[in-house]
């Protein structure tokens, strides 16, 4: 969904009329107000396209805003207004784009933009696993509805909690913007967005992931999840799939400090590789009782 | 896709278009003039030199002592120093500060536009320096503007490098950037002289390779 915010009527249809002629889905608001509601109310957003002179304050403000609501977004401020007459200094952290909509053929522009942004999601604050999409298409095909998964990570967390003796474990998986739990043990957490877990590290590559103390780590410092949830010892291995995709993490956690031994690390590696086999099972089941055509 | 970006003075092979390079190493070693010799090119190119700690006229100076032909119409200084400078042969804009990552963004894909409807195709793009912009803003922020620039860069089949001083940072905010960059090259100064060793490239050195400085 694209978001295209501009307070002139004409020149807004034009918007939502270039990116539904792309192929996109768009819709028209005329007020920041208007955007934050849709924002709240309809959930993250692929895009924002923003005029910068909005009614009730400025489009970079709402780019900020909208880093809270939806941090992934690629954020465009679309506008006749010149960059020497907008002040980007009290929105330095917001970073958008900016297409001039004075050029002959604005909208073909920011389309694009917007096009190359969405595709390659260059707007996140986090790197990404190569072949992101095909990562992404991979997780959607497995029944990851944690009340059709029964007990079973449930009792796999439970296992690993007391294995290892660590206060708390987990199995999430990781779509396109948030990671979702499977199961939490000895923890409860929430849908939680991509750039604020630790698991968005963990997938870049296939090995165990360790930190021993996150406090110490500049990507974890100060992560509010982490701190309330009273954890600074983390270490996963990653869900992959018989293709190779990284969609998820088997994790444990503590609250002190600690070292992982190699016997550690193949234990960890034995969960995930459990719960993948439980996600594949359930994944040909589920295509066993709906067969294709 | 346009052709690949070239570097005649130094021992690196043309580097596919839309690639963005991480150069790594001391900041007042031959990491910077590196870096800033990877911004000369042909003729028909256009140069943004991103400046966050320097005066416009000092980086032109060094800019030009290095080999680049600095012209008011192909090449443009992003100055967050401020301290506007008189008599500098290229075009400066200015900017608040090394914290207004949003202006540095904005301003980039502007001058690449002007670049576009004024004939120049070919872009080289360098950020000096990736540690003052760290010494300023958080690392989630930072990664969020290097990721966009770098996506930006790759869709314009431009050439970007950004340097950073890794013993001024944690080696893991460091790695967490060269993760947006396409690859990455780690300079030393060795007793003869400066090396460099490239990691994520086709066809450059991966061993420490000595390269000249400019005289």
């Amino acid at each position: 969904m694209i978001l295209c915010i501009d307070p002139d009527e004409d020149a807004r249809a034009a918007t939502v009329r270039a990116f539904t002629e792309a192929g996109f889905e768009a819709r028209g608001v005329a007020s920041a107000a208007d955007a934050r509601q849709s924002l709240r109310e309809r959930g993250a957003v692929d895009a924002l396209v923003a005029e910068y002179d909005l009614p009730d304050g400025t489009g970079l403000e709402l780019v900020n805003d909208s880093r809270e609501l939806s941090p992934d977004t690629a954020c465009v401020l679309f506008t006749a207004v010149s960059l020497d007459d907008i002040d980007t200094e009290a929105f330095g952290g917001a970073v958008a784009d900016y297409v001039s909509k004075d050029d002959p053929d604005a909208r073909t522009e920011v389309v694009d933009r917007v096009e190359q942004s969405v595709a390659f999601q260059t707007q996140t604050s986090y790197p990404l696993p190569e072949n992101e999409p095909a990562r992404v298409a991979a997780l959607e095909r497995y029944a990851v509805d944690p009340a059709a998964l029964g007990g079973t990570i449930d009792r796999l967390a439970e296992l690993a909690t007391a294995l290892f003796g660590v206060d708390s474990a987990t199995v999430g998986v990781l779509d396109a913007h948030e990671q979702r739990f499977l199961s939490c043990h000895g923890v409860s957490f929430d849908t939680t967005d991509r750039e604020e877990t630790v698991c968005t590290y963990a997938i870049l590559d296939d090995e165990v992931t360790v930190f021993e103390d996150t406090r110490d780590d500049p990507r974890f410092g100060d992560n509010e999840g982490l701190a309330a949830a009273n954890i600074r010892f983390y270490a996963s291995a990653p869900l992959v799939t018989p293709e190779g995709h990284r969609i998820g993490t088997f994790c444990i956690y503590d609250s002190e400090p600690r070292e992982v031994s190699e016997q550690d690390r193949h234990h960890l590696q034995l969960f995930a590789s459990e719960v993948m086999e439980q996600l594949t099972l359930r994944r040909r089941l589920q295509n066993e009782d709906e067969p294709d055509d | 896709m346009t052709d690949a970006y070239g570097f005649s003075s130094l021992p690196l092979a043309d580097i596919r278009s839309g690639t963005t390079v991480l150069v790594a190493g001391p900041t007042h070693g031959g990491a910077r003039e590196l870096a800033l010799r990877m911004l000369a090119g042909e003729s028909n190119e256009g140069a943004i030199i991103v400046s966050t700690n320097e005066r416009s006229s000092r980086i032109v100076g060094e800019c030009q002592r290095v080999g680049l032909d600095v012209r008011a119409d192909s090449t443009v200084v992003l100055d967050c120093v401020g301290d506007e400078d008189q008599n500098v042969p290229a075009r400066i804009l200015p900017l608040s500060g090394p914290s207004d990552l949003t202006g540095i963004g904005m301003r980039f894909s502007d001058v690449y536009r002007d670049f576009q409807q004024a004939g120049i195709e070919r872009v080289r793009t360098g950020l000096y320096t990736t540690s003052t912009l760290l010494t300023f803003n958080d690392l989630q922020t930072v990664s969020r503007f290097v990721h966009t620039l770098v996506g930006r860069i790759d869709s314009v089949d431009g050439f970007g490098v950004l340097l950073i001083d890794p013993s001024n940072h944690d080696e893991r905010a460091v790695s967490t950037l060269a993760q947006f960059c396409n690859a990455r090259v780690d300079v030393r100064d060795a007793d003869e002289g400066p090396e460099l060793r490239a990691r994520g490239l086709a066809n450059q050195p991966r061993d420490w390779t000595a390269f000249a400085p400019v005289e």
